[in-house]
């Protein structure tokens, strides 16, 4: 019989070619002994190279064919082959330490009450173009200032107890048909039935993805608009406080406040565009200055100057995104697969790939 | 050329009946038919996972037949599995694990292939939907 192993990494991947190779020649190279993990490559119907270099590092790789269905179902679907005590979930564009999963392990080990462990970005992301070194920074910023014991089950990198997330349910596969807070909804789950979660600060990964500025305005629209249709914006904000969601609504929120009633008192004031501009412009710069300072820190004076409008504007998306999906959510209710899905769902119809669970 | 960067032939059942008989044209034909049919992906839906357990062997290695089964169905279990053993060179003892495993599809590469070519050679071959891949380990001197 196959030995018990001590942890299965599952990478779920989706054309992932450009940075799969460095993802798992990483992990290899973890301070662990070959034999005590197993690596487990899940590829979400990709369209380039990404079988053909599991294949090279993997122990096991899954071809789900047809339409992609997201990381969350691949993740489960990759848990449902793992033999390891621990799961360990790493994205495609993520690199570990080779300390990352070992000391994961350890930290589980020494622990008892602790459930599920995940890393923070680190502060050195590989791509060097600047909306990258934006986004990435925002994140490490969001992550470091709530670090501890929260519901962020980081979707990078993250270790957790097989019991406790097959008891969690798993993934939420059904609502999360993208990549988006679905490990966000997961940590809030496993926090709800008693687990412990720790997003560590002592534990850094690096993500290779290379942002431009529409791909961060479509993740903003689609994380804000997801969290208040779905997940409920005041509940995870208690829950997992280092989204990024929070991050850049947190200082938005008090910005309103203080425009809308500068805006007030200016109707008693005569005109004068220019000095409003200007008090609105500071309004915001004040409100979102620790996050500047944190930039100004990180990257130099010239970097934080830089990223203020294009905060602004992130902001703003995220704002608009977050009505929108309120307002959806009083007309259409909750997030759902499409009709076949769901009609493959109510007949229980048995295929491969399976047809997403419910909950 | 393949896209590991090297040429590699797959060969079905028995190691000795297919390998003295590269010349003969309509042997080649066969197992064209054979290897087009191994990596046809039907695009018939299936009920349950059809699965493959690819097994590399570089030069001088070897493979225990255990760590084969050990990934196989358990007798009375229906489930076809398709096994795969991709070998650099001419394989070292392999007819106890072609005594255990029925119908072995074996792939042959130029000597001196790596591992990982091996690997990514073999799971081009493979059909299965869930791939298991196995290393053998070095011949004792």
């Amino acid at each position: 019989m196959s030995q018990p192993l001590s942890l299965s990494v599952i990478v779920p991947v989706r054309d992932a070619g450009s940075t799969l190779r460095e993802v798992l020649a990483a992990i290899r190279t973890s301070e662990l002994p070959r034999a005590s993990y197993e690596i487990i490559v899940v590829d979400d119907a990709s369209t380039d190279s990404s079988v053909g270099i599991a294949a090279r590092y993997a122990d096991t790789v899954v071809k789900l064919s047809g339409r992609a269905s997201g990381p969350a179902y691949a993740r489960n679907r990759g848990v449902e082959l793992a033999r390891g005590e621990v799961i360990a979930f790493v994205d495609g564009d993520v690199v570990v330490r080779p300390d990352t999963l070992p000391r994961m392990l350890a930290k589980l080990a020494e622990r008892p009450d602790l459930h599920a462990v995940s890393a923070l970005h680190d502060e050195l992301p590989a791509a060097s173009n600047f909306i990258s070194q934006y986004w990435n920074l925002l994140l490490r910023y969001g992550e470091q200032r709530h670090s501890g014991r929260c519901a962020q089950f980081a979707p990078g990198c993250g270790a957790v107890r097989r019991g406790a997330f097959l008891s969690a349910g798993m993934y939420d596969e059904w609502r999360f048909m993208t990549a988006c807070l679905e490990s966000v909804e997961l940590g809030e789950r496993l926090l709800a039935a008693g687990n412990g979660v720790l997003l560590s600060s002592e534990l850094k990964v690096t993500h290779l993805k290379q942002w431009s500025l529409p791909a961060v305005c479509r993740e903003v629209w689609r994380r804000s608009r997801l969290l208040a249709r779905s997940l409920g914006y005041v509940r995870m904000r208690r829950a997992a406080p280092s989204e990024v969601v929070f991050t850049l609504s947190r200082m938005l929120t008090p910005a309103i406040a203080v425009l809308g009633t500068l805006m007030l008192a200016a109707a008693f004031v005569p005109p004068s565009h220019t000095i409003k501009g200007v008090v609105v412009l500071m309004v915001l710069l004040l409100t979102n200055l620790p996050l500047h300072r944190f930039y100004a820190r990180a990257r130099g004076f010239g970097f934080a100057i830089l990223s203020a409008p294009l905060h602004i504007c992130v902001q703003i998306v995220s704002g608009v995104a977050l009505c929108t999906g309120w307002i959806l959510r009083d007309v259409l209710g909750d997030v759902s697969p499409d009709a076949t899905t769901q009609a493959y769902s109510e007949v229980g119809l048995e295929i491969w790939p399976p047809v997403p669970r419910r909950l | 050329m393949s896209s590991a960067g090297v040429d590699a032939i797959l060969f079905q059942d028995s190691l000795s009946s297919r390998m003295v008989a590269p010349d003969d044209t309509s042997e080649e034909s066969m197992q064209h038919d054979r290897i087009a049919g191994i990596t046809s992906n039907s695009p018939t839906p299936r009920r349950t996972p059809r699965r493959s357990v690819i097994v590399v062997l570089p030069e001088n290695h070897v493979v225990s037949p255990d760590l084969v089964t050990d990934r196989l169905p358990a007798e009375g279990n229906n489930e076809v599995v398709d096994v795969i053993l991709a070998c650099a060179g001419q394989p070292h003892s392999i007819a106890a694990l072609q005594r255990r495993v029925r119908d072995i599809q074996i792939l042959l590469a130029p000597a001196g292939t790596s591992t990982e070519d091996l690997r990514e050679l073999a799971m081009n071959q493979a059909p299965g939907d869930i791939v298991t891949l196995l290393s053998g380990s070095p011949v004792c001197a």
